[in-house]
């Protein structure tokens, strides 16, 4: 009677140890499986950040922008004798 | 004898059988252990390859011209497809051609990779579907102008550099690919995990260029309205900064479509009366002329060894400043004839002319200039007037670099700084004088001569209302292509201009290829003019406003603090002559229009304006530090001249050694400049 339970408690032992590793290894994977799509899915908007900060460059880029603001609006590159250049403000000093 | 019963062989047969089992087990375990966990890893883990994230290419502001992005190739594997209706749908919807849709809803094909290269979140939808396989692939994003193209190369699919700087630089921007060894698991697809290895990659270098996107954009799109107005077969500007070699600007456009590459750094041309200058230069250098020393020009017509030689102006006689002014030919011929051919050679030689300037391109041109022992009785007078010489429009900009900074001439520099991923600096650009090529005094008299070409010489058509602006034009015949004489009625015009002529800032070269328009002062001098009067207005072209200070202010009834310039202003308001302001609003009194048809008036700021915004003005040139004289021991003669020369001293040969051996010896300290003798008999 003693070795059979020895037998049933190790058995049952096995059993609690396997599930455990079995859980374990599931748990792991699906993180694994979380831990891939999150990746896949940040290189994406990576690619896409990188497309998009591109396409705002060009649109915004003077060879683009030019020929849309004189054909658009009828604006032209002043002569250098219509150009002021303003003084900027010298920072002052903070007031104690 | 041992009686062996029935049960006795069974059970024998048993532990026969078990001993032989664990034999076998102990010999798989023990004995092939590196086997058959190779073939468990082959079976269980993936080893791949992670692309390194290819460097990022900047202007000197720092803005991206060239970036890499990842995106993902698609396979379908037909087989596999669950719903083919659902997947040609979803490929229809990003563009797959129609072709590649009914091959890959084919179930009798087992696999059809897809054209193109698609953004992840393009394909969200694909992706999710069975039977849809992708693979991450790094992209190079181009530049956006034709012109940067051609500058900074292309990579092409393989990942492989081509051309221009991509190329120059590749091992700085390639970066080193990671791996990566994932493990099978089942139909989820390949997982990374913690307990294997994962080498990252490392992101290759950013390179950030000395080139400034706006005057870039300024330049190629003048560069271009030129080409198209005056019918030319192409042309080239360079911009650069000439108190560091900085180049700011390239530009290289050519009519013929195949045509490519950065044809400012590739292609020698005969630079004409460009030239002059530095003719004149070693003539006041070397005290064999004054400015005001004046010779007969012979009303234009000069016959010199059975040669005519014309100009344009004709005079009976000219001073050596208004030869300059006009460039005359036939004084400057004259006036080179005070230069023996050594010297002649030497001056054209040491402004850079005949030798790379070592800029990272992968195939710049060193032009060509022959030494006296090759020149006909002809050359010295061809040199003077600028032919018999061929020059890259970035030699010929260098050296009116030096004319602009106080005589020296510099080495170019496109690369201001290279850093690694994390931000750490590996390489940054210093200025780096190769010699002096003139004194200061002679460097303001040649700024003095030039100045008068624009303001009454030849390159009117490049004056500025404001601001002062120096250079010189030329107009040279067009070789033939078989390189037999000249083309006729075909030309070459340029301009190279120092802006502000007392300080310069700037440099600009601009060469047409054969403009329908005429002479370098009428075609390539005004598109000097139209990439600086879109500099001066542009807030980003590179300019720096304090050294540009001209007299006081006439009117400015802005509010104080608004800052820098408007870079266009309404045609209206440009016919009303009224002055704009920084904040782009009218600031010239009196000139508000209420409404109805624009009057016209009188500009009311004709006059230059002044400014402060608080920038220390540039300092002026630093002396050259004395440097020592590099060990060219054992080199070629020809390798030991070039060596001796990028270090910045005169190179005298004199015979008798064996071997390259330099008097004074390798290590000496020598003023920049300075004089160094070669031996060597190979």
């Amino acid at each position: 009677m003693r070795g059979r339970s020895i037998l049933l408690l190790a058995l049952l032992g096995f059993l609690v140890v396997a599930t455990g590793v079995i859980w374990r290894r599931g748990v792991g994977l699906a993180q694994a499986r979380e831990l891939r799509t999150l990746r896949q899915q940040r290189a994406a908007l990576t690619a896409t950040q990188a497309a998009l900060e591109g396409a705002i460059r060009d649109a915004s880029s003077r060879a683009r922008l030019a020929r849309t603001v004189e054909s658009a609006l009828g604006m032209r590159v002043p002569p250098d004798s219509l150009v002021i250049r303003l003084p900027r403000a010298r920072p002052t000093p903070p007031s104690p | 004898m041992i009686k062996i019963s029935r049960l006795g062989l069974i059970h024998g047969a048993f532990v026969l059988f078990a001993v032989t089992l664990v034999g076998r087990a102990a010999y798989v375990q023990l004995g092939q252990t590196a086997r058959w966990r190779q073939a468990a890893q082959q079976q269980q883990l993936v080893d791949r390859e992670l692309p390194a994230m290819r460097g990022a290419i900047l202007d000197a502001a720092g803005t991206v011209l060239v970036d890499s992005r990842e995106l993902v190739r698609l396979a379908i594997a037909p087989p596999e497809v669950r719903d083919r209706a659902v997947l040609a749908d979803a490929l229809r919807r990003v563009a797959v051609p129609a072709e590649f849709v009914r091959r890959a809803t084919d179930p009798a094909r087992k696999w059809v990779e897809l054209p193109g290269r698609y953004l992840s979140t393009d394909v969200t939808a694909l992706l999710a579907m069975r039977g849809v396989h992708a693979t991450s692939v790094i992209e190079r994003v181009p530049p956006a102008t034709a012109g940067l193209r051609s500058l900074l190369g292309t990579v092409n699919r393989d990942d492989e550099a081509v051309g221009g700087v991509e190329a120059s630089l590749d091992a700085v921007l390639r970066g080193r690919p990671g791996r990566s060894v994932l493990v099978r698991a089942g139909r989820v697809g390949p997982l990374s995990s913690p307990e294997e290895r994962f080498d990252p990659p490392v992101p290759g270098h950013s390179v950030t260029l000395t080139l400034h996107q706006g005057l870039q954009d300024i330049a190629e799109r003048a560069l271009a309205d030129a080409i198209g107005s005056m019918r030319a077969r192409g042309g080239d500007i360079v911009v650069l900064d000439p108190h560091s070699g900085a180049i700011r600007a390239l530009a290289s456009r050519r009519a013929d479509p195949t045509a490519s590459g950065a044809t400012a750094l590739t292609e020698p041309y005969e630079p004409g009366s460009t030239l002059k200058p530095f003719v004149a230069a070693a003539l006041l250098e070397l005290g064999r002329v004054t400015v005001d020393e004046t010779i007969p020009t012979f009303n234009g017509k000069f016959t010199l060894n059975g040669r005519t030689i014309a100009d344009v102006h004709a005079a009976p006689r000219m001073t050596f400043a208004e030869v300059i002014q006009y460039s005359s030919n036939v004084g400057i011929v004259q006036f080179a004839q005070r230069l023996t051919p050594r010297e002649q050679y030497a001056v054209l030689r040491d402004a850079g002319f005949g030798m790379v300037t070592g800029i990272p391109y992968p195939t710049e041109s060193s032009g060509r200039l022959r030494p006296p022992a090759e020149w006909s009785l002809q050359s010295p007078a061809s040199l003077a007037m600028g032919y018999e010489v061929a020059v890259t429009p970035l030699q010929l900009a260098l050296a009116y670099g030096a004319i602009a900074n106080g005589g020296e001439l510099l080495e170019p520099a496109l690369v201001q700084e290279v850093r690694t991923a994390a931000g750490r600096v590996t390489y940054r650009a210093g200025r780096r004088a190769v010699r002096r090529l003139m004194s200061p005094a002679t460097a303001r008299t040649m700024r003095g001569l030039l100045r008068d070409v624009v303001t009454g010489g030849t390159a009117t058509a490049a004056d500025l209302a404001v601001y002062s602006l120096g250079g010189k034009s030329g107009t040279a015949r067009r070789t033939r292509d078989d390189g037999r004489g000249y083309e006729t009625g075909a030309y070459t015009a340029s301009f190279v201009g120092l802006f502000p002529a007392d300080n310069p800032q700037l440099v600009i070269l601009v060469k047409l290829d054969d403009p329908k328009a005429g002479y370098g002062g009428l075609t390539a001098a005004p598109v000097t003019k139209a990439v600086l009067t879109a500099a001066i207005a542009a807030r980003d072209a590179a300019l720096d406003p304090s050294t540009l200070a001209g007299p006081p202010v006439r009117a400015n009834t802005a509010a104080p603090g608004s800052a820098v310039a408007s870079e266009m202003v309404p045609d209206s308001s440009r016919r009303a002559g009224r002055a704009v302001a920084s904040d782009g609003a009218s600031s010239a009194p009196g000139a508000a229009v209420e409404g109805g048809p624009l009057r016209l008036e009188e500009p009311p700021l004709r006059g230059p304006v002044a400014f402060d915004l608080g920038v220390e003005r540039r300092s002026t040139v630093d002396s050259l530090p004395p440097r020592a004289v590099p060990d060219v021991t054992g080199m070629t003669t020809r390798a030991a001249v070039r060596v001796l020369h990028r270090a910045g001293f005169h190179v005298v040969l004199t015979g008798g050694a064996a071997g390259a051996v330099t008097v004074p010896t390798a290590g000496t300290v020598l003023p920049a400049g300075a004089t160094v003798r070669l031996s060597s008999l190979r």
